[in-house]
């Protein structure tokens, strides 16, 4: 029961409101060419109008490539409505209730899937998450005239089923992963089938692994309702399968 | 920065290693004991509906030569687990739907009418919740 009487769509439009004025206040770090919003919101965002009714979250994940971290240190002076966290570095907390967290994260091309590493700095410490190297920019979209640089469908949608997480928030990245092969087009999906296959044979185990645990969700309060997308589950199973030496 | 906030960070990659080591080592083992959960799951994201039904039941499918699936005698109580059409499954008088999802119930039941997706005509039984 929600406690102000607010219904869910009330709660829908509160929530967008938030994530607008989130991605607003942190234009200044959005700015930098390679910066990449790469988290949750990102099905939210890709919905017509970036209607932002797929999935609750708290914070905007902002994917921040190796190569650009200076000049995205050098702007995080103009983020007037957030603070640095006292207790995660790469966090950024907001100062108001209608803002969302920032969560600066690592991005390098280069780096291996399966690894992760830390970038030491004195000012945003990042964290470095190897899947996030199967990210690719995609289609930039305007939000009340801020410009939101989003990653394209397929390589986020792996990323979610390469990394390796456990518990609610592995759940709920399922479902981010879901609420993304909702809005994948089948240039998206023949994205996703050729990078699969390149893939070494342990993280196609473990993207096929995650799909498995995905098609057997149950549904759970802001997050896409798996039970309707299970046959899309299982027919991609099925194509990422077919001609996989290692399928077992 | 501090000392304590770059720790958090070396403390996080350090979890994520170790979970990165047991993914390692459940992967080697996928063939084994260990693989079985994986196998189960991925026989089940198959099904677009789950049934229990009586042993007799599922020794008559098997008897028309709907074949168990071998992840059934992986488990210990054995289960059977039988994929059939969702006509042939409707004929099952007693047959039970379950939600499709390792719960109590399925993973109590000892027999199991799976409907495959592709010739899921629906059968006028909806998933228990």
């Amino acid at each position: 029961m929600d406690p102000t009487g607010a219904g869910p769509y009330t709660a829908v439009v509160a929530f967008r409101d938030r994530l607008v004025a989130t991605i607003r206040a942190a234009r200044p770090v959005l700015e930098p060419r390679g910066v990449l919003v790469v988290g949750s919101e990102v099905p939210n965002l890709l919905e017509p109008g970036a209607a932002a009714t797929l999935v609750v979250s708290q914070d905007l994940d902002v994917g921040v490539p190796v190569a650009i971290h200076g000049a995205v240190k050098q702007r995080l002076g103009q983020l007037h409505g957030f603070e640095p966290s006292p207790d995660e570095p790469s966090v950024w907390t907001p100062r108001s209730p209608e803002l969302l967290e920032l969560n600066f994260v690592g991005m390098d091309p280069a780096q291996d899937p399966a690894e992760a590493y830390v970038l030491e700095d004195d000012r945003l410490p990042l964290m470095v998450f190897g899947p996030l190297s199967l990210v690719a920019p995609g289609p930039e979209i305007d939000i009340e005239g801020t410009r939101v640089p989003l990653p394209r469908p397929a390589g986020l949608f792996l990323e979610k089923l390469v990394t390796d997480r456990t518990g609610e928030k592995g759940e709920r990245d399922l479902l981010v992963a879901l609420g993304l092969l909702s809005v994948a087009g089948p240039g998206d999906l023949d994205e996703i089938d050729e990078t699969y296959r390149r893939l070494r044979p342990e993280l196609r185990h473990a993207l096929r692994s995650n799909l498995t645990i995905l098609s057997l969700l149950g549904p759970r309060a802001g997050m896409p309702d798996p039970r309707p997308r299970r046959a899309d589950v299982a027919a991609l199973l099925r194509r990422l399968e077919a001609g996989d030496p290692d399928r077992s | 920065m501090s000392q304590a906030t770059t720790r958090s960070l070396e403390r996080r990659l350090r979890q994520m290693r170790s979970r990165l080591l047991v993914r390692s080592w459940d992967y080697r083992q996928r063939r084994h004991a260990r693989g079985v959960w994986f196998r189960l799951r991925r026989v089940l994201a198959d099904a677009s509906e789950a049934y229990t039904i009586p042993r007799d039941e599922a020794e008559r499918l098997m008897a028309e030569g709907h074949r168990a699936d071998p992840v059934g005698c992986e488990l210990e109580p054995r289960k059977l687990l039988l994929f059939a059409s969702a006509e042939r499954v409707a004929r099952i008088g007693s047959a039970r739907p379950l939600a499709v999802r390792l719960g109590a119930e399925l993973l109590a039941a000892e027999c199991l009418a799976l409907v495959p997706f592709d010739t899921a005509q629906g059968t006028g039984r909806s998933p228990s919740e």
